[in-house]
Formats: structure tokens, C-alpha cells, sequence
């Protein structure tokens, strides 16, 4: 059976081709934009899970960078029970030379620890830690300007996560006279043995204008994950759906063509169910091998976007076990629905239409 | 044994046979001749199972054609069929091809097979690689495959010459003789004289 699949697809050498870039085309768009939407949220989640058991954001605003809560907020944290450490943070973006955007974070002093120092030294007043990837992009590697304000780089720091490895890190009271804010949210870190739920009701009972959430409830609910998410699993059914109608159309133009051979076996006794099988067959490898090639384009496209210096490491794509297991079995799935169509077509050949002679 | 009673078959409206009888015995060598729509595919395709009659039974070895649940397994076991053009599939060579028909059929056997009709050099050729003639002896090997108590022959020798088209009907006559029902629609009647018994289709009757 595989003998003759292969025989038979490699017969049909030209659609063969063209359905095999078809699937490779939509299986590469439904990797890259997973691989790419689960990277983007799997930074920032990583970003906001390094130091906090709870964020504390402006209530009702559903994106951190418009969030704006009382640092001064901190003091009154601190001293609640349960309570080890809490920093803020402001999150902001600005030109940086010829970049257009770059990921500006102002932080308390005891949230710079987070930032692993590979050069020099942290920032003091009037002065920028820059990420490695953004380091490597300046020109000039003696200061920045933000926002029309020069800052002097103490140091270069680097992160796993793109979006800090791409920043720039000043201390939050210049952060806040750029940005007009006093912190974008407030991050803390609780006991070991803290009741998380009651942390949470006694931060809230402090300011009613502010919204606390344990950190993975925060990621869980954060509205632009939602978005990305959405984004990314519409352009993966579209990206399927092109790739099921590619198969379809193709297929059954191979199927109208085969047709002598399907109206010669339906002659022979051979059983609908077994022609559909063996069309199947033949798209089911198609699949597996367009699985094979789009994995291996995939994760060569993934290494350009993470290298590449125009993206300062803020796009980054990973193909995990279980996200190449699922499209392997979308994969499977786009092949198997695209032939059931032509397949069935194909058992269905009329055998008497040889019988009398026609050559169809 | 196959035997038509009152055939009567309508495209639509249009009647293509009607009320045909007739018996054909085993090992019989049958010729059915008649000019271009006069019924005789039509007569072929309701014998061999492919077209069910508008009315009447056909009858094989006792058994109604009506009764029989699993048909593409009779067809499988019971009836060969060549056709006019040998619808060889071009991407298998003659050994897989002859294995379309029977995949559990032994080396030996297709060897045998391909033997006893001349042709056992073509064993790993392509049919692009294989004279006219010599694709329709492989069509034919091919509906010998599961030694079929009857064979059905459309026009065969539409696309060969005298003298293999001659070789073929005297193959046909050795498969008679062996015991094969073997019925063939031709327009060739010097061709058609060699069979044990003609029948004239003409305007849907016999």
C-alpha cells in the first residue's frame, strides 16, 4: 500500500508539488504565528512571574501601560502582614537612535537585582542600564537619549526574556516625570506561608482605585493575551482553512485525471471503502512529510526573527513538544478532511462509463 | 451459468433493451454484435453486475444478482472485465497491476499466469514500455487474476490490429475451452464467427 502511494503520488509529480507547498505554506503560518503569539506571551508572563506574587494595577484599566497607581502605595504594603517586599514599575516605550520603539521600564531600586548585570554597573540618577540586545544596536555606547532626556549607560544587563533584553532600565521617578505617572503597577512578593487571597482583600482595602490580582490570575485574565491569543488562533484557522482548500482543489483535479484507474478498480470489485482509503493514504503522507518540512522552515524562520537585530529580540517564537504536536495533528487532520471530498469522488467512479467505452 | 430473464433496461425515457432473454453456459465462448447504441454495453454492463435492470433478473449459477449483499466481493470473485482501451495505470508496472485485481496473489502465480499468455518478459515492465498488443494481453492477464468463471470483453480489439487482435480472440477461445464463460461485444464479425454462439443486439432487443 505505501509502495503504490508513493508510486502513485510521485506519477502526479507537479500536483504532488503543489499540494505538498500548499500544506507546507499553511502548516509554516500556523508555527510561526503560534510559535510567535505563545513566545510574546510567555516573555511578558515570564517578566511579570519573576518577582510578585500579586500585581497591583490602576482598577478598571485593561493594559498595563495606561495603568497608573500611587507608588507611595508601597509603604502602606510593606507593613501588611504576609508581606516580604514590594517594588513598582513603570512600563513605557520611546525612540531609542534609529530604533522606533523600545520597551522603557523605571523601577525601584530593590527591583534592579532582577537585571543581570554583564557590564558595569546598575543606574543611578541620570542614568540608563541598557539590554544587551539594544546595546549591541547603539551607535553611541556612552548614553541614550529618552524622550529628549540624556541618559548616561551605567551598565549592560541581560535577560532571557526579549522584551527586557531589548529595553532600557532607569530608576522609576525619571521614568515618571517622562511618562507623567507615578507606577504602572505595583509588584509583591509575599511569605512562603502567606494567605495570598487575604493579602489580596487587605491591598485592595487600602485604595479603591486600584485592582490586585494574584500574579497568574493577573496573566490568566490579561486582556492583551486574550487579544494575541484570539489573533493568533483566527489566523491559524484561516492559514488551515487556505491549506484545506489548497488540498481539496488540487486533489480533486489529481482525482479527475486518475479517474480510468478508480473506474478500473470499482470494475475489478475493489470497494469504495478501500479507494478511499488508499486517496487518504496518499494524502496522509503528503502530511506527514509537509509536518517534517514545515518544522524544520519553521524553526529556521524562528532563528532569523530571534536574531534578527531590527526586532531587538521583542519577537521570539518556541516550538514546544506540545505546540508541535498539536499542529502535527492539525497536520494530519488538514490532509485527512482535504482528501475525504476528491476521495469519495473517486470511489464513486462509475464503472460502466468504461464499459461503454468511454475513456474518462 | 448466467442467465437473463425479461431484461428490460430505460435511460430515463429512453429504452435501451428490452425484454432480453437468453442462457449462456458454462465455458461458453459468446460474441454479441450490433451497431453503436443498439444495447449491447448496455446488455454487458447489467450481466457483469455493473448496471442494475429497470426490470427482469439475471441469474449466475442459481444466484440472483438481486440477492447478493456484498457485490463488489462477487465481482471480485466471479467476473473479469478487459475493455476497449486497457486501463493499465501507467505508474505500476505489469506485476503491480496484475496485483490491482488480487494483492494476495504469489509471485508464482503472476509468473504462471504471465506464462501461459506469452508474456512473462513484460513481468517488471511499465505499460509505456509495452506494445498495444501487448498491454491488452496484460488487461487480460489482469481479469484472469482470480480465475473468474466469466470474463467480459468490450470491444478489446478496438485498438489493435488484425493480427493481434487475432491472437486475442484465439486466447479467448483457450480460456473457453479451460472452462471461462467468456462474452465479448465486438463490431468485428470475421472476429465475432470465432465464438461458440453470436448474439445480434439491434434496438434494444436480441
Amino acid at each position: 500500500m505505501l509502495s503504490n502511494a508513493i508510486k502513485a503520488l510521485k506519477a502526479n509529480a507537479l500536483k504532488t508539488t503543489l499540494i505538498y507547498f500548499s500544506l507546507i505554506f499553511s502548516i509554516v503560518s500556523i508555527f510561526l504565528i503560534s510559535a510567535i503569539s505563545s513566545g510574546i506571551i510567555s516573555m511578558y508572563s515570564s517578566m511579570l512571574k519573576s518577582d510578585g506574587d500579586i500585581i497591583i494595577t490602576q482598577a478598571k484599566i485593561s493594559d498595563t501601560f495606561f495603568s497608573n497607581v500611587d507608588i507611595n502605595l508601597i509603604n502602606k504594603i510593606d507593613r501588611l502582614n504576609g508581606v516580604k517586599e514590594s517594588s513598582a514599575m513603570i512600563v513605557g516605550a520611546s525612540p531609542v537612535e534609529k530604533l522606533p520603539i523600545v520597551a522603557v521600564y523605571g523601577v525601584t531600586k530593590n527591583r534592579l537585582k532582577n537585571y543581570k548585570l554583564i557590564k558595569n554597573n546598575y543606574p543611578k540618577q541620570n542614568e540608563a542600564l541598557v539590554g544587551e540586545a539594544i546595546y549591541t544596536n547603539l551607535k553611541n555606547k556612552n548614553s541614550i537619549s529618552i524622550a529628549n532626556k540624556d541618559f548616561k549607560i551605567s551598565g549592560v544587563f541581560t535577560s532571557d526574556v526579549g522584551f527586557e533584553n531589548g529595553s532600557v532600565v532607569i530608576n522609576i521617578d525619571e521614568a515618571g516625570k517622562i511618562f507623567n505617572k507615578s507606577a504602572s503597577m505595583i509588584m509583591v512578593n509575599s511569605d512562603l506561608n502567606a494567605n495570598i487571597e487575604l493579602l489580596i482583600k487587605n491591598i485592595k482595602s487600602l485604595d479603591t482605585n486600584i485592582d490586585a490580582k494574584s500574579t497568574d490570575n493577573f496573566v490568566d485574565n490579561y486582556n492583551q493575551f486574550k487579544i494575541i491569543k484570539t489573533s493568533s488562533n483566527v489566523i491559524s484557522l484561516i492559514a488551515f482553512a487556505m491549506g484545506l482548500l489548497g488540498i481539496v482543489s488540487i486533489m480533486s483535479i489529481t482525482i479527475n485525471q486518475r479517474k480510468s484507474e478508480f473506474g478500473i478498480k470499482r470494475a475489478l470489485g475493489i470497494s469504495m471503502k478501500k479507494i478511499i482509503y488508499s486517496i487518504m493514504f496518499e494524502s496522509l503522507i503528503l502530511g506527514c512529510l509537509s509536518f517534517v518540512s514545515a518544522f524544520l522552515l519553521s524553526e529556521f524562520a524562528l532563528y532569523l526573527i530571534k536574531h534578527s537585530s531590527h526586532l531587538q529580540g521583542y519577537v521570539n517564537g518556541e516550538i514546544t513538544f506540545s505546540l508541535a504536536l498539536s499542529i502535527f495533528l492539525t497536520s494530519i487532520s488538514m490532509a485527512v478532511i482535504g482528501a475525504i471530498i476528491p476521495a469519495f469522488n473517486a470511489a464513486q467512479t462509475d464503472p460502466v462509463s468504461l464499459i461503454q467505452g468511454n475513456r474518462i | 451459468m448466467i442467465k437473463a430473464v425479461d431484461i428490460t433496461h430505460k435511460y430515463n425515457n429512453d429504452l435501451a433493451l428490452n425484454r432480453v432473454n437468453l442462457e449462456i453456459k458454462k465455458g461458453e465462448f459468446v460474441s454479441i454484435i450490433g451497431e453503436s447504441g443498439s444495447g449491447k454495453s448496455t446488455l454487458l454492463s447489467i450481466l457483469s453486475t455493473l448496471l442494475k435492470p429497470s426490470e427482469g433478473d439475471v441469474i449466475f449459477n442459481d444466484t440472483n444478482y438481486k440477492e447478493i449483499e456484498n457485490i463488489d466481493t462477487f465481482r471480485q470473485t466471479n467476473i473479469g472485465f478487459i475493455f476497449q482501451f486497457h486501463y493499465l495505470i501507467n505508474y505500476l508496472n505489469v506485476k503491480d497491476n496484475l496485483k490491482i485485481a488480487n494483492e494476495k496473489v504469489s509471485e508464482e502465480e503472476i509468473n504462471t499466469l504471465l506464462e501461459k499468455l506469452d508474456i512473462q518478459e513484460l513481468v517488471n515492465k511499465y505499460p509505456s514500455e509495452i506494445s498495444g498488443g501487448q498491454r491488452q494481453r496484460v488487461a487480460i492477464a489482469r481479469a484472469m487474476m482470480n480465475k473468474p468463471t466469466v470474463i467480459f470483453a468490450d470491444e478489446p480489439t478496438g485498438n489493435l490490429d488484425s493480427k493481434n487482435s487475432l491472437k486475442v480472440f484465439e486466447l479467448f477461445k483457450k480460456l473457453s475451452n479451460e472452462g471461462t464463460i467468456i462474452i465479448v461485444a465486438t463490431h468485428d464479425l470475421k472476429l465475432a464467427a470465432l465464438a461458440d454462439t453470436i448474439y445480434e443486439v439491434k434496438d434494444g432487443q436480441l
